[in-house]
């Protein structure tokens, strides 16, 4: 092994670390956790909360496993222990003393640092007499800045809201100000917290203290649901835990993964789930003879496109095309149907939008693309690396209406700027004989539809997504699509059987193992052996 | 006892305000003999020189001084700092002013002996923002350094370079604490580090920086011209040397500063400063500044020196000695100064920051006759809360003074608790501010 590894006992369990390890991270490795506030495995070590003292064989006082680095084999650290129990209880009860101990109406109640400790390892009483908490008064609701409200009552002084916007956001509005028993934190006068991380303040907030415009007050924590997902705002491809009850989505929080982005997020992609209110597809419908959209049958819609579709492929001139918002095993489905279809004509949009930039320590995570998996597509065959000028090329025959018959897999947000949404595009688009839409939102492509079919969004099936890196990475299925709805793979899965009636596959599970034959980067994998933090895949040229 | 002034020697009259001795006279009376005689050695042998003399640090901690110099690496790409610290602030502790606003090239030779012997081309010398006076004193002596030489590109001809500044602070107890004394020197808010690194290795801008007190630099010109030898046979033994200023306050006839060997007793320097105050009985005494548990009057005959005091569980500190006769009332005393902690407090870590404050309002209730029968557990339950957990020094300097006051004057705080108020007659001396 290259990187040069030691031993640490924590507790009697002897772990294999690397050199230079932080004891609390370390610790956790051996199965124990070393209670901690202002330590962040992503910002600086200050040792201030005091939280983390251990007992270190060898030294004299109690040390912060915050500040222990583990440089050399053998040291032995005790947790378990009356003298460390003691200090972790003295600290609680210092903690506590001044604290408004509102966890009724407090958001962060339910997952709070102080909660979890305090049963852990605080004392059932209070030594302390009530009339003398120190309280800053006019500082319960301050808005730091458009997404972020603090409430100075809460707060334990430890500084990593400060240290975040000092050293990630690198933007520093915010400081520790005052001393002693009324030190405090704010922003610096004249600014606001107004950057476009600054929600990963509540996220990494121990205690109830910074609170976000978007979701205070809209959900008590224990009634969420929590599924690992990934963000859909840009194809940086942040992890995230997506947070619903029954169906509703209350919250986008990063996951930590250290390959990608790190513990953040940004805050355009917490606001992405609000596109899942738009009006939904609930049912395929199809245009008739004179023009009217009427509800059909899951059955009449797949018979329909597939009678379409043959009889454009029997004229040459049947496009394919799909966003880059499709999964990579719909995007894999879209092409084994082009392949039936021989047709050439197919794609993935290519969509620039803003760059968004999520400072990491791997040298930072840059997204650039309106649409999560533009480079999965390509992956799944829908492009190959060389065709983007076909697939503009492509365009612009759908939209001056060269084909016959169009599938467009939009699967996407609406309300984002589309090529395909312009009106001089949406013109060309209608040339086409037969225009098949498969989406979850009403968008302008859907009015302009002969063929409709619904299918779920991305928090309501499974999949994987390749991000601006080319790492392959998963999500899970939060909550199940409405009735009526299919899923993008269940919806391609039995149009392809149409054409190809001994098509097994039937799960994204099944697409996904007969795309990893195809693939040499994803051999022998499948989706549930995909590790968590994702598969780097070879960078291709661009 | 007939003591040989020395650091004190050009202070006429340690009590009174006088000019400061100019250049020429402080070189008229073998100032800067030290520093010749300094450069004239190898830098490694002044190190040398000074740990044999066992000097320690007289800023409160009583860290040998050759011993910090030596921690200093010699091959480095990086500049060396000597940051002098100025920032006296503990209550009772007086003497460091009196130094400067005195005899500054004392200090001034000493920095420069310093700063030879480790290799730093600049000194900071941080002087606390209430000495206004002081730091134009300083500044105007190390103007007449530079005019005659001693400082600047070529210290005395010797070609070593040395360049000075005083750098004023802005009010803050806990910028003497050296690593937040570095922080205010970047112009960061003063607040301590996480130690280790030590300045040592990684100081003032990140580069190795030694840190001393200006009493213990006074010292340094007097070892480098009377010799180590001289210097460890003043004081009570070879761990306790040299001279040392005692700052006497409170109930005290003639308070001020008085120079003796260290380890003076508390009854030999009442002697000399007249006596406990009109006359009445001793109670009780700070041997060594805000931070010192405090002692009964049956240590008098105590020397106060770093490891008799260790002994009995105080300690010499900055040797600011408070005295308290008969009629104060303790539980008073001691809630003032963990005010003074909790105010001070930076407020960076829980136990200092929680700690020092709910001291004082357990203090402040007791004093008020609204203390309960538990309080005093609760207070030594507290301040083992706050002892050696901090991150600094801070929070154990709270606990000195409180823990004190009720492992050695218990009685005091249970007649409060019974009484239902303080049993003694409040006499103010200034109006207290809030
Ligand atoms: S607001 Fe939260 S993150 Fe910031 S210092 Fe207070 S407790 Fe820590
Ligand atoms: S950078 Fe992109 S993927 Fe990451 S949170 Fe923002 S919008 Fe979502
Ligand atoms: S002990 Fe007190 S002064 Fe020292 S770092 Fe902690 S809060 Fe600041
Ligand atoms: S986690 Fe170590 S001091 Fe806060």
């Amino acid at each position: 092994m290259s990187k040069n590894m030691v031993s640490v006992t924590i507790d009697g369990r002897t772990v294999e670390v690397e050199a230079g390890s932080n004891l609390v991270d370390a610790s956790l490795k051996a199965g124990v956790q070393i209670p901690h506030y202002c330590y962040h495995p992503k910002l600086s070590v200050v040792g201030q909360c005091r939280m983390c003292l251990v007992k270190i064989e060898g030294m004299p006082n109690l040390q912060t496993g915050c500040t222990t680095q583990i440089m050399k084999d053998g040291m032995e650290v005790r947790i378990d222990d009356d003298e460390v129990r003691a200090a972790q209880e003295g600290m609680m009860e210092f903690l506590l003393i001044n604290h408004p101990l509102d966890c009724p109406i407090c958001d962060q109640a339910g997952e709070c640092g102080l909660q979890d400790y305090s049963f852990k390892h605080g004392q059932a009483f209070s030594r302390f007499s009530y009339e003398d908490k120190r309280t800053y008064p006019g500082k319960e609701r301050i808005p730091l800045g458009p997404n972020v409200v603090l409430n100075m009552n809460r707060c334990i002084q430890c500084t990593r809201c400060v240290r975040f916007t000092e050293e990630i956001s690198g933007t520093g509005e915010l400081g520790f100000f005052q001393r002693g028993s009324r030190a405090e934190i704010g922003v610096f006068p004249g600014n606001e917290l107004d950057n476009p991380l600054s929600t990963c303040v509540v996220d990494i907030c121990p205690v109830g203290a910074l609170t976000s415009t978007q979701f205070r007050f809209a959900e008590r924590v224990w009634y969420l649901d929590k599924k690992p997902s990934l963000c859909t705002g840009c194809d940086a491809g942040c992890n995230i835990t997506l947070e619903h009850r029954r169906g509703k989505i209350q919250r986008y929080k990063p996951r930590a993964n250290d390959e990608v982005n790190d513990h953040w997020m940004c805050d355009f992609g917490r606001t992405t789930f609000q596109a899942y209110d738009e009006p939904r597809l609930s049912t395929p419908k199809r245009r008739n003879g004179r023009g009217e959209i009427r509800t059909i049958t899951w059955d009449e819609a797949l018979t329909s496109i597939h009678h379409s579709l043959a009889h454009g492929a029997a004229m040459g001139t049947v496009g394919i095309l799909a966003r880059g918002a499709a999964t990579t095993e719909e995007a894999y489905l879209l092409k084994l149907l082009a392949d039936s279809l021989e047709t050439p004509h197919r794609g993935g949009l290519r969509e620039p939008g803003p760059e968004r930039l999520i400072p990491t320590s791997n040298g930072g995570l840059v997204g650039s693309e309106i649409t999560p998996n533009r480079r999965g597509a390509e992956l799944a065959g829908l492009e190959a690396p060389s065709s983007a000028e076909r697939t503009a090329k492509m365009l612009a025959g759908a939209v001056n209406g060269a084909h016959s018959a169009l599938l467009l897999f939009d699967g996407g947000r609406a309300g984002l700027d589309n090529a395909l949404r312009s009106p001089a595009a949406l013109e060309g688009l209608r040339k086409a004989e037969t225009i098949v839409v498969v989406g979850w939102a009403t968008t302008e492509l859907t009015e302009i539809a002969d063929i409709v079919l619904p299918i779920a969004t991305h928090a309501e099936t499974e999949g994987t997504l390749v991000n601006s890196q080319n790492r392959i990475q998963k999500f899970e299925r939060a909550f199940p699509p409405p009735a009526g709805v299919r899923t993008g793979v269940e919806a391609l899965v039995d149009l392809l059987r149409k054409f190809r009636p001994d098509f097994a596959p039937k799960t994204v599970a099944d697409v996904f193992g007969l795309m990893a034959t195809e693939l040499s980067a994803l051999e022998d994998v499948s989706l549930t052996e995909l590790p968590a933090s994702g598969i780097q895949l070879p960078v291709r040229p661009q | 006892m007939a003591a040989e002034a020395i650091l004190l020697r050009r202070s006429h009259g340690a009590t009174a305000l006088q000019a400061p001795v100019p250049l020429e006279a402080y070189r008229g009376d073998g100032g800067y003999e030290g520093l010749e005689k300094a450069l004239s050695m190898e830098p490694g042998d002044v190190i040398e020189e000074v740990k044999a003399s066992g000097l320690r640090g007289r800023g409160g901690a009583g860290f040998p001084a050759g011993v910090k110099w030596g921690f200093i690496p010699k091959e480095t790409d990086q500049p060396k700092y000597l940051v002098c610290n100025a920032d006296e602030s503990e209550p009772g502790t007086f003497k460091d002013r009196l130094l400067m606003e005195t005899d500054p090239h004392q200090l001034i030779e000493g920095c420069a002996i310093c700063c030879y012997a480790v290799g730093a081309h600049i000194c900071y010398i941080y002087i606390r923002g209430e000495y206004v006076r002081q730091a134009e004193i300083l500044e105007t002596a190390i103007r007449e350094a530079y005019d005659a030489g001693v400082l600047g590109d070529n210290v005395l001809k010797s070609g070593f370079k040395l360049d000075m500044r005083v750098h004023r602070g802005a009010g803050a107890y806990i910028c003497g604490e050296e690593t937040g004394m570095l922080e205010s020197l970047e112009g960061k808010r003063g607040q301590p580090r996480v130690k280790p690194p030590f300045p040592a290795i990684i100081g003032a801008f990140g580069a190795p920086t030694v840190i001393n007190n200006v009493e213990t630099l006074c010292n340094v010109p007097h070892v480098m011209t009377r010799g180590a030898q001289w210097f460890s046979d003043v004081g009570t033994d070879e761990r306790n040397t040299g001279p040392k200023l005692y700052c006497i306050s409170g109930h005290v006839e003639r308070p001020g500063v008085y120079e003796f060997p260290i380890g003076v007793t508390l009854d030999e320097l009442l002697e000399a400063a007249g006596g406990v105050l009109g006359g009445k009985a001793l109670k009780a005494f700070i041997p060594g500044g805000a931070s010192a548990a405090l002692l009964g009057a049956e240590h008098s005959h105590l020397p106060m020196d770093f490891d008799s005091l260790a002994k009995v569980g105080s300690m010499l500190g900055s040797a600011a000695v408070v005295v308290m006769d008969e009629t104060t009332c303790l539980v008073r005393a001691v809630q003032r100064l963990a005010k003074f902690f909790a105010h001070e407090s930076c407020g960076q870590c829980t136990p200092c920051r929680e700690g020092t404050n709910w001291s004082q309002l357990v203090l402040g209730r007791i004093e008020r006759g609204e203390g309960r029968p538990e309080d005093p557990d609760l207070l030594l339950r507290m301040t083992a809360n706050m002892s050696g957990t901090a991150l600094c020094a801070l929070a154990d300097a709270c606990v000195g003074p409180v823990r004190s006051l009720v492992q050695n004057f218990r009685p005091e705080i249970e007649e409060h608790l019974a009484a239902g108020r303080c049993p003694h007659p409040y006499r103010p001396v200034f109006e207290e501010t809030a």
